[in-house]
């Protein structure tokens, strides 16, 4: 290899590459992404979030290893892909390749010399990027983000660059350089960006269920080109500290480093391999077709090549003419459009890539709690749609501008162009044909879902929601894309200039998708804005909906139109067409275009004024917003009376989304002096709004929704009055701004209301969430003191205290109405049903649902689902029948004489445990998919059931620590149940998944104790549910189940009922009296309810050695976390046995040894184990009983002598 | 008739290619000829309906094709100077394709009229092979295949003998020549040969310019007696030049063969002998008499030999 020729080619490659617009575009985004980015908007997950609160360095080694990651392989990958891929097509497109090759330069000077130009020019804009990223963070530092920025360290950006940038874009670089050169086809090099950004969003940076095997973890690890997976799982998933992140250096790791050099390696063998084709190549050892009867033809030349021995004359043929109409051009354009794209072998590399992530992503789908989820085809076809609306597009975008520049690149054009086909025949015929890309792609991904909901043998297959929603909604968004790529390519007339402005287009679309800025308006992907029900499809903003993709197939027709205008296939005359550009030839053109605009113009204005009149659009809101800027000051704290008793008539229309509700509320002042004035809040979209107080008609004042009412004389304490009220609506009022999820509702499918909103029936005083936007207007939570508890606390919903109800309900006879309490009648009437509830005990909510169900009747207990949905319904009435017996026992009696269940349509994910109607979304327990390991369908189940007594028997007090009472104690209750129902195994298993919940979703440095948390800050909502299940279930094994259950019950005794809500100070003074052991319930609950300590343990030094008959196993048991808790030490041998009501337990030769140690924080307890047989392995707490980080280190492989 | 008035093409820079053409192609064989950048290909894509001229008519039958680019392309046969095929396709499925495109009909079918095509230019042997294995006559030969298919009123064709053999380049013409009886068949090439072969009349553009329309026998007539041939040594080569029109000048063992023009009246100088003139030497003439880019172009340009 001569370096001096080799010199050469790269620096003639190098000025080519960083001179074409494609490097120059990628600079600029460089520029305005790190000028983003140093706003303090890439900074690790960890820190406070409130005001002055610590924050995470945007310049922190992890930071900028994080930022360098990511825009390296969201950037850099699809432009060093182009740069490298093209560089030897553009050679053969040039035809320069045997004037070169008959010089001296070698294949090999001439290979690398190219792939060197390429490294080299985005190496350089690498280093460009590291220097912005040190400029705009150090040296012209955005002010807004001060609190995001510490001390400039060279390190952090060396070792990012080298580390996470570096190696990706020699690997992207070396891969896409050899796909180019051995393909010849710029498509096969696009997909390589494409299938990678498609493999690591989708898989290897998303994919992480706690019950993965660590070692295919770290093997996932490994093959993640951009270090993603390795930063989160090694430093970041398990939150650190905002101080270790903000001071510490990204540690390296062995497997790490290996990768980094073996992916380097791949680009550079992958250039070598390149090499060594291009040279046999040239040789003409390679590339041509190894068939026989293919060297046949080329070795044996016909006798006779001369032009032409006919004799007949030309005109004997009997040729004529008849110019092709637009359906034969179409369908003759289409053809070889499609036999193009089948030669080429993208698409077929491409579709196992695909099916692969497809499969596993249906596999793995999960819904609360982690829990897995069976395959329902519409809901898979909904959740991927913004994949396949991404994917597709990048590849019809591919696909489209190649095919575009088909004829000029293999130089057909001047043929093709003179023939006298339309010219909307072939741009169609061409936009047709590369849509089988997204037929193909898009049955792959039906074979996928189908291969798996076959696989679980759950769900019938079904391929009407397929086409339902991938027919209907995402083929017009497709039918848009081609029409823009159409017109992008007719209006910049070259492929680049066409990738810019697609690219443009989609990178904008995100972006306001990011900002949460697209509406029904301008969601033409509509990327979040549908939600799948097998209860009833697409009846929310049904009518958004068609506006949407009305206007969508216009603005397809529209550009298309464009299209076929610009791109004329005769070369236009830079003088007619500078021509044309004056405003009256403008204005011609426009004018002829218009047509064209009228059907997407009114749907989109139509769409724009159904927005923003809808319940979300902007008039909404600012009524919303003056409720909270008129009401906040006066009405925020107000004292206000009780409810005592509900009494309620609604008439629901769900086909009209409509209901009608009168009613009254029997208010009582529960306060020391008379109230003057109460406030009712009433619903934003109440029409005809009625008011009687004590029979009579009242005009309470009305402040933009909050109705106050002036009693005269006023309420004296302990009187009461009765306020009447009649009024109609619409739930939801209109469209919303942008889809997505839905609360409450009427509709054909069913119907959920509740009283925490002013839905269907007044909520009694201000409401504190109303108007408070998070971005304008949104203030930080109360800070309690220490002693807020002594004496009476607020409750934390509801009014206060328990109150009776009876609620009337009418609809068509198709539905069941259920509410709260026992059904006191039921009939039907002129084709409408009249149900009618009354509460046989006080409740604190009441809630309405209806639904054309099947109902499962138990012990006491009713499921009401969908005909469809009966999967899990045994189960789910198995848990309520041992929730109901169990809790009953353990906690309090079940004061009602119903426990039912009713299943609502998955607009929502979320479950409610209202008094005797508990409501779960389809997604919730219905769609569970059970496993032998873990059994959600008990768990969320369970956990529900639970709220009867944790959440409506017992309300929890406002304030710090309330929640844990709720949320908490329902997941403790449920580990009891699961472990009563399922066996100690069943538990053990859920407790971990707890566990790993907890660990995933803490936010170290802004966890607080239980009795400090309010839900305010990230993380809480895993302390809350996790946590605090876990340290109820410590707290029982501490004292002991008989203590637990006394003291619980003696608590519930105390404060249901009353007028004090009790929070955990509370709850914990009544529980000590019963603790065994004072002293050890103290230590346990300051250190697990008043401080935030997490054991760790590690084991080191693990040894067997024998002793006479006997085996004994010594280790270092350490804990690397905090705080100090007993914990069992087991040594095992063979497979425990298990339980689970669907497994038969193993006959295994098991055996165990156990010890208890309590290492304290930072220090190592040496234990000692005897066991009488050769032990396999050492466990700490082989029974899941203390709360932990980091389990899987708690244990270490034994060697017996 | 395929008519041409004032025709002028402009490219950004700005370069004149067309600096006002008019021309006149009757029925039957037209030969275009000029030198390599003369504007021949510019004009034979104006004509083809691929460009857009900056200024000018042109019609076909009265047809008006700058306006109506699409009423020609059912009547056309193109082959350009510089052309491909999708690689991925065999030679009959592009053939057939391109018919397809073009409406071609024929009572035996698309499959049989493929088939008579690629026999008449001789590729049945390759019919079934990808294009992209075609050596660059069989691409080329494919090529006047499609340019025949569909009895087009005007034929196209731009430097065609380009990568033929003689042989098939002398088979070509005799193609050329039997289906231009019946309609128009414009030849562009710079060999002169060619169009003193095929054509009957042609036209000569130099710098955007047709600077002559004539026949070669016209042309050859014109310059009847006027032409001289001798020796000279390459020492005087260049004052010999200076002092006379030499039309050709070729090397001849190790001597200048030397043709020259020297209209009565001229003096001759010793040792050249009167020598039959041939269409290159006044193809060669024109090119150095034609007026250069500064010069106005004349309304209608003289007919060598007129």
């Amino acid at each position: 290899m001569n370096l001096s020729r080799l010199l050469h080619v790269a620096r003639t490659e190098w000025r080519h590459q960083v001179r074409r617009p494609l490097f120059w575009v990628l600079l600029v985004l460089l520029v305005f992404v790190t000028w983003g980015v140093s706003s303090g908007n890439v900074t690790i997950e960890s820190g406070s979030t409130e005001v002055g609160g610590k924050k995470a360095w945007a310049t922190s080694g992890f930071a900028v290893a994080q930022t360098v990651l990511l825009l390296t392989f969201l950037l850099f990958t699809f432009f060093v892909s182009v740069g490298a891929g093209m560089a030897i097509i553009s050679d053969d497109e040039a035809r320069v390749q045997p004037l070169l090759h008959t010089t001296p330069l070698t294949p090999a000077e001439y290979v690398w010399g190219k792939f060197l130009a390429v490294l080299g020019a985005y190496v350089t804009a690498l280093a460009v990027m590291m220097g912005l990223l040190v400029f705009f963070h150090h040296v012209v530092p955005s002010g807004a983000a001060a609190e995001f920025r510490g001390p400039f360290v060279l390190e952090h950006y060396v070792r990012a660059a080298v580390w996470f940038g570096l190696p990706l874009i020699v690997f992207m670089a070396g891969a896409a350089f050899c796909v180019g050169e051995r393909t010849r086809r710029a498509v096969p090099v696009y997909f390589l960006p494409v299938g990678l950004l498609f493999l690591c969003a989708f898989f290897l940076w998303d994919w992480s269920p706690g019950w993965l095997d660590p070692r295919v973890n770290r093997f996932l690890m490994a093959v993640d080109p951009g270090g993603f997976r390795w930063l989160t799982e090694t430093w970041i998933k398990v939150d650190r500290g905002v101080d270790f992140y903000n001071t510490q250096p990204v540690g390296l790791d062995a497997l790490f480093v290996i990768s980094r050099f073996v992916l380097m390696g791949l680009g550079l063998g992958a250039v070598a391999w390149s090499e060594r084709h291009f040279r046999r190549m040239l040789r003409g050892d390679a590339g041509a077709k190894s068939s026989r009867a293919s060297r046949d033809r080329m070795e044996a030349p016909p006798a006779q090549v001369a032009l032409s021995h006919a004799e007949a004359p030309l005109s004997a043929l009997g040729m004529g003419v008849k110019p092709p109409g637009f359906w034969a051009g179409l369908w003759t354009v289409t053809r070889a459009e499609a036999r193009g794209l089948l030669s080429q072998p993208g698409l077929y590399l491409f579709l196992p890539l695909l099916m692969f992530q497809m499969v596993s992503q249906a596999a793995t789908a999960t819904g609360p709690f982690d829990t897995e989820l069976l395959l329902v085809p519409g809901r898979f076809a909904v959740r991927s749609m913004n994949q396949a609306s991404v994917l597709v597009c990048l590849l019809l975008m591919f696909y489209g501008v190649e095919s575009l520049e088909r004829e000029q690149a293999c130089g057909f054009a001047p043929l093709h162009d003179a023939t006298p086909v339309r010219t909307l025949s072939v741009l169609l015929g061409k936009a047709l044909a590369n849509s089988l890309v997204a037929v193909v792609l898009l049955s792959a991904m039906a074979i996928a879902g189908t291969l798996v909901q076959v696989s679980q043998g759950t769900v019938p297959l079904s391929l009407t929601p397929y086409l339902l929603v991938w027919g209907l909604l995402l083929m017009p968004t497709f039918f848009l894309w081609m029409g823009f790529i159409l017109a992008a390519r007719a209006v910049t007339g070259g492929r680049f200039g066409t990738y810019a402005l697609a690219l443009g287009a989609l990178a904008l679309t995100g972006f306001l998708a990011v900002r949460g800025d697209l509406t029904w308006v301008t969601n033409w992907p509509l990327w979040g804005a549908v939600r799948w029900t097998d209860l009833g499809a697409f009846q929310v903003d049904r009518s958004a909906l068609v506006l949407n993709r009305v206007a969508v197939l216009g603005l397809a027709v529209f550009f298309t139109a464009l299209a076929v205008r610009l791109d004329g296939r005769r070369a236009h005359d830079a003088v007619t067409t500078l021509e044309a550009l004056n405003p009256s030839g403008l204005a011609r053109g426009a004018w002829r275009l218009a047509p064209y605009l009228v059907v997407p113009g009114v749907a989109l204005v139509s769409l724009g004024v159904l927005v923003g009149q809808g319940y979300q659009g902007a008039a909404a809101k600012l009524r919303a917003k003056q409720y909270w800027q008129k009401n906040l000051a006066t009405w925020k704290d107000a004292p206000q009376p009780a409810l005592v008793d509900v009494d309620l008539d609604v008439d629901l229309e769900p086909e009209a989304s409509a209901f009608r509700t009168r009613g009254t509320y029997t208010l009582v002042n529960r306060q020391a002096t008379p109230l003057a004035r109460f406030a009712l809040s009433g619903g934003d979209a109440w029409k005809d709004v009625r008011w009687t107080v004590d029979g009579k008609d009242a005009a309470p004042e009305d402040r933009s929704g909050l109705y106050v009412f002036t009693a005269s004389p006023p309420l004296e304490p302990g009187a009461t009055l009765k306020v009447g009220f009649e009024f109609q609506g619409h739930v939801p009022d209109g469209v919303s701004r942008e889809g997505g999820l839905l609360k409450e509702f009427i509709l054909p499918s069913g119907v959920v209301l509740t009283s925490f909103e002013a839905t269907f029936a007044p909520v009694v005083g201000y409401q504190e969430e109303r108007g408070v936007d998070p971005k304008e207007n949104r203030y930080e939570p109360r800070v309690y003191p220490d002693d807020f508890y002594v004496g009476p606390t607020e409750a934390a919903w509801g009014s206060g205290t328990p109150f009776t109800t009876r609620i009337r309900l009418s609809a068509s006879e198709a539905y069941t109405l259920n509410s709260v309490g026992v059904r006191e009648s039921d009939t039907v009437k002129d084709g409408r049903r009249t149900t009618v509830w009354r509460s046989d005990h006080p409740v604190s909510l009441f809630n309405i649902v209806a639904g054309k169900w099947d109902r499962v009747a138990g012990e006491g207990t009713e499921v009401f689902h969908h005909p469809a949905h009966g999967y899990n319904v045994k189960e789910m009435s198995r848990g309520l029948e041992g929730a109901r017996r169990y809790y009953s026992e353990w906690f309090h009696p079940f004061p009602w004489a119903e426990l039912k269940l009713s299943e609502f349509a998955g607009l929502d994910n979320y479950a409610q445990g209202f008094p005797t109607n508990i409501t779960f979304s389809e997604s919730i327990g219905f769609l569970t998919r059970a496993s032998p390991e873990v059994n959600a369908v008990l768990l969320v189940t369970a956990h529900e059931a639970a709220h009867q007594w944790w959440g409506n028997l017992l309300i929890p007090g406002k304030g710090p620590g309330g929640d844990v009472l709720s949320e908490g104690m329902s997941h403790y209750a449920s580990l009891k149940l699961i472990e009563q129902l399922d066996g100690p195994e069943a538990r053990r298993q859920a407790a971990r998944g707890m566990e790993t919940r907890y660990a995933k979703d803490r936010r170290v440095d802004g966890e607080r104790p239980l009795v400090k948390l309010d839900g305010s800050r990230e993380g809480d909502t895993s302390v809350v549910y996790e946590k605090g299940g876990w340290t109820f279930w410590m707290l029982e094994d501490l004292m002991g189940r008989p203590a637990m259950h006394a003291g619980i019950q003696a608590f519930l005794k105390r404060y249901m009922n009353d007028a004090d809500h009790p929070v955990l100070q509370d709850f914990l003074a009544v529980m000590r009296p019963f603790a065994p052991d004072a002293a050890a319930f103290d230590a346990f609950t300051r250190q697990a309810f008043f401080e935030v300590v997490v054991p760790e343990y590690r084991v080191t030094e693990a040894r067997v050695t024998k002793e006479g008959a006997q085996w004994v196993t010594t280790a270092t048991v350490t804990n690397a976390g905090t705080g100090r808790m007993p914990v069992e030490v087991a040594v095992m041998k063979g497979e425990r046995p298990v339980s689970l009501p669907t497994q038969t337990a193993p006959a295994a030769d098991f055996h165990e040894a156990r010890v208890r140690v309590e290492p304290v924080a930072g220090a190592g307890a040496r234990v000692t184990v005897r066991s009488d047989f050769a032990p396999e392995r050492l466990v700490v707490d082989p029974d899941v009983r203390v709360l932990q980080l980091r389990r899987e280190q708690a244990l270490a492989p034994l060697t017996a002598p | 008739m395929l008519s041409l008035r004032n025709l002028v093409k402009v490219y950004p820079g700005p370069v004149t290619a067309l600096r006002g053409v008019d021309l006149e192609v009757p029925r039957g064989m037209f030969g275009l000829l000029g030198p390599n950048g003369a504007g021949k290909s510019t004009l034979m894509k104006i004509l083809s309906g691929l460009l857009e001229p900056t200024s000018g008519e042109v019609t076909l039958d009265g047809l008006d094709l700058v306006r109506h680019p699409e009423a020609l392309r059912p009547h056309l046969g193109y082959l350009p100077q510089e052309f491909g095929f999708y690689p991925y396709l065999s030679g009959q499925d592009m053939l057939r394709y391109l018919l397809e495109l073009k409406g071609v009909t024929a009572p035996q079918g698309l499959k049989a009229l493929c088939a008579q095509l690629l026999e008449r230019v001789n590729l049945t042997f390759a019919a079934k092979r990808k294009v992209k294995e075609y050596s660059g006559g069989m691409r080329q030969r494919l090529g006047i295949a499609q340019a025949l298919a569909g009895n087009p009123k005007l034929i196209i064709v731009d430097e065609p003998t380009a990568g033929l053999d003689p042989e098939e380049r002398q088979r070509f013409y005799r193609l050329l020549a039997e289906i231009a009886h019946e309609r128009t068949v414009l030849l562009s090439t710079h060999i002169v040969e060619d169009v003193a072969m095929l054509c009957p009349r042609f036209a000569v553009i130099r710098q955007g310019r047709v600077v002559a329309i004539t026949s070669p026998s016209e042309a050859k007539a014109a310059l009847l007696d006027t032409l001289y041939e001798g020796t000279v040594p390459p020492a005087d080569m260049d004052s010999f030049q200076q002092a006379h029109r030499v039309t050709q000048a070729v090397l001849f063992e190790g001597r200048n063969r030397v043709r020259i023009h020297a209209p009565p009246g001229v003096p001759v100088p010793p040792g050249f002998e009167r020598t039959p003139p041939t269409l290159e030497d006044a193809y060669l003439l024109l090119m150095k008499d034609a007026p250069g880019p500064s010069a106005p172009v004349p309304p209608s340009a003289p007919a060598v030999g007129a």
